[in-house]
């Protein structure tokens, strides 16, 4: 198991923070967008940035046999995950959910448990999905409205407590059914993660957890394992590739000829990370395995 | 921002809302205790004290939040004292399994009922039963709560597992587990009674009579059973 008080708690008391002072200065919705923007490109896609070198750290767990192989599978799949989005925007929806829950819970149990439990990473980080969605849900159908069947669905009786209650609920049964060491501390960090995800807006949420909560931990790890004595030599390695991405989405919006959405930014944007998300969920699979 | 801890926006002879803002710097204070001893009690108390923080400051945080809204007038923070409880209650619940290393998966199962039938009983959301069957399951789920944490060995009856184990534990657990039953038994009382007096067709406007506002009895309610719950950990880790 990872070492929890190095890495993990400084980034996520650190998130807190930030989290605690949007919540009580009450900073507008309005800025979200520009606060998303920011957490992606100084945390988000930096800790993907450099799945290049990570994949080639640990020899068990090497699946390429060199560069030249891991960037032809690396882009194979960010282009096929585009046009999974193409073909069927339900699909490459569900696919990013579904890749998503069980990064997301595989970063999480770091620090309370092993990460063997395939199973328990998928559904601790499909709850973390389900309370991010169900805290922000009428938000969510605006963003979502291309997707008539879910958006279409009559919420406007249940308030917004009722979701809370629901994710909270589901959270404390699967946390009483799983096999997790530190079962309590990890429900405990879960609490706090929902009650900010009730009190700020979708993508002030979204940010808050995958800047603190998820990329800048797993940032931390990657310097340690890179055996970097500077982090800001470290955080230069994670440039091109950033801003390559960077390059990448604005190309793709460019071109976008209505392929995928023209009108729904916030849409557009989680379909490119979507796509870069994919090859980096099984780069940190292995990455985190090694551990 | 400048009213963030004076809560200047509060009127003269405002107790209810005085007694919000008491809540929320009593629970702030509380939280800072509870994080400094953190670091001072043996290794095996350091989750419960963490816990203990983690409730006090996330009630810290919705009182903040219900003196705000009392201030300007908006009425009584129902909807903010359930979001705290949704998130508090189960966490004093683990207190007793993190003490006793039992029970929690009947204590959380205990709370869930607790909370979302008495949320369906509140809000009619369901639309089945009335308010008076949803709060007898509620009140049910209490009293199996109340059970399993030897809430009744005060008066000489039974005890579940988790209260059998509490009085066999080491130390000053049993005293401080002592203390905790007697939280659960009479402090949280309040929020049945709060939940009879104040749901429709149950014993809503009872209280019409008396100088009593259920918001000052629960925010002093709220302080004494949050901090006290804490405080009951903290003499068992000290």
């Amino acid at each position: 198991m990872i070492s929890s008080s190095n890495y993990l708690i400084p980034s996520k008391i650190f998130g807190l923070i930030v989290s605690l002072s949007i919540i009580f200065f009450g900073i507008e919705s309005s800025y979200s967008i520009l606060f998303f923007l920011f957490i992606m490109l100084t945390i988000g896609i930096p800790h993907g940035s450099i799945d290049h070198l990570i994949a080639f750290i640990n020899p068990k767990t090497r699946r390429f046999q060199n560069k030249f192989y891991f960037f032809v599978a690396y882009i194979s799949l960010i282009f096929f995950n585009i046009l999974l989005w193409i073909v069927s925007p339900y699909l490459g929806l569900f696919v990013f959910l579904i890749i998503s829950c069980y990064h997301f819970g595989e970063t999480q149990v770091l620090g309370y448990t092993t990460t063997d439990n395939k199973f328990l990473n998928f559904v601790l980080g499909a709850n973390i999905l389900l309370s991010l969605f169900l805290n922000n849900i009428f938000e969510l159908q605006e963003i979502l409205y291309s997707f008539s069947f879910f958006s279409n669905i009559d919420l406007s009786s249940f308030d917004k407590i009722f979701f809370l209650l629901l994710s909270i609920s589901v959270l404390m049964i699967s946390i009483i059914y799983s096999d997790v060491e530190r079962k309590v501390l990890l429900y405990a960090e879960m609490s706090i993660i929902y009650l900010i995800f009730f009190h700020t807006d979708l993508l002030t949420s979204f940010s808050l957890f995958f800047g603190f909560s998820h990329s800048l931990p797993m940032l931390l790890i990657e310097f340690n394992e890179m055996k970097e004595n500077n982090f800001i030599k470290f955080y230069i390695k994670t440039l091109p590739f950033t801003f390559l991405s960077i390059l990448f989405g604005i190309i793709i919006y460019y071109f976008n000829s209505d392929l995928l959405t023209t009108d729904n930014l916030i849409l557009f944007i989680f379909i490119i990370i979507s796509s870069l998300t994919l090859p980096h969920v099984f780069i940190m699979k292995d990455f985190i395995q090694n551990k | 921002m400048f009213n963030f801890i004076l809560g200047a926006s509060l009127q003269p002879g405002d107790f209810t809302g005085f007694t919000f803002f008491i809540g929320s710097v009593s629970m702030l204070a509380a939280t800072v205790f509870f994080l400094v001893q953190h670091g001072q009690v043996d290794k095996k108390f350091k989750d419960s004290m963490l816990v203990a923080a983690l409730i006090t400051g996330i009630a810290a945080v919705h009182y903040y939040y219900m003196r705000d809204q009392w201030a300007a007038g908006l009425g009584s923070p129902t909807e903010l004292r359930y979001i705290d409880w949704v998130l508090t209650v189960p966490l004093m619940v683990v207190e007793f399994a993190l003490l006793t290393g039992v029970g929690m998966r009947k204590l959380f199962w205990a709370s869930v009922v607790m909370l979302v039938t008495g949320y369906f009983g509140e809000s009619g959301v369901t639309g089945m039963l009335d308010a008076q069957s949803w709060g007898a399951i509620a009140g049910l789920a209490y009293f199996w709560m109340a059970y399993e944490v030897g809430c009744l060995t005060i008066f000489g009856g039974p005890s579940g597992e988790v209260g059998n184990a509490l009085a066999k534990a080491d130390g000053k657990i049993p005293a401080a587990g002592r203390m905790l039953q007697w939280f659960v038994l009479v402090g949280w009382s309040i929020y049945p009674l709060g939940y009879m007096l104040g749901t429709d067709g149950w014993y809503s406007g009872a209280l019409a009579g008396l100088p009593l506002n259920m918001d000052i009895v629960y925010n002093i309610g709220d302080a004494i059973n949050k901090i006290g719950f804490g405080m009951a950990v903290w003499s068992a880790a000290k």
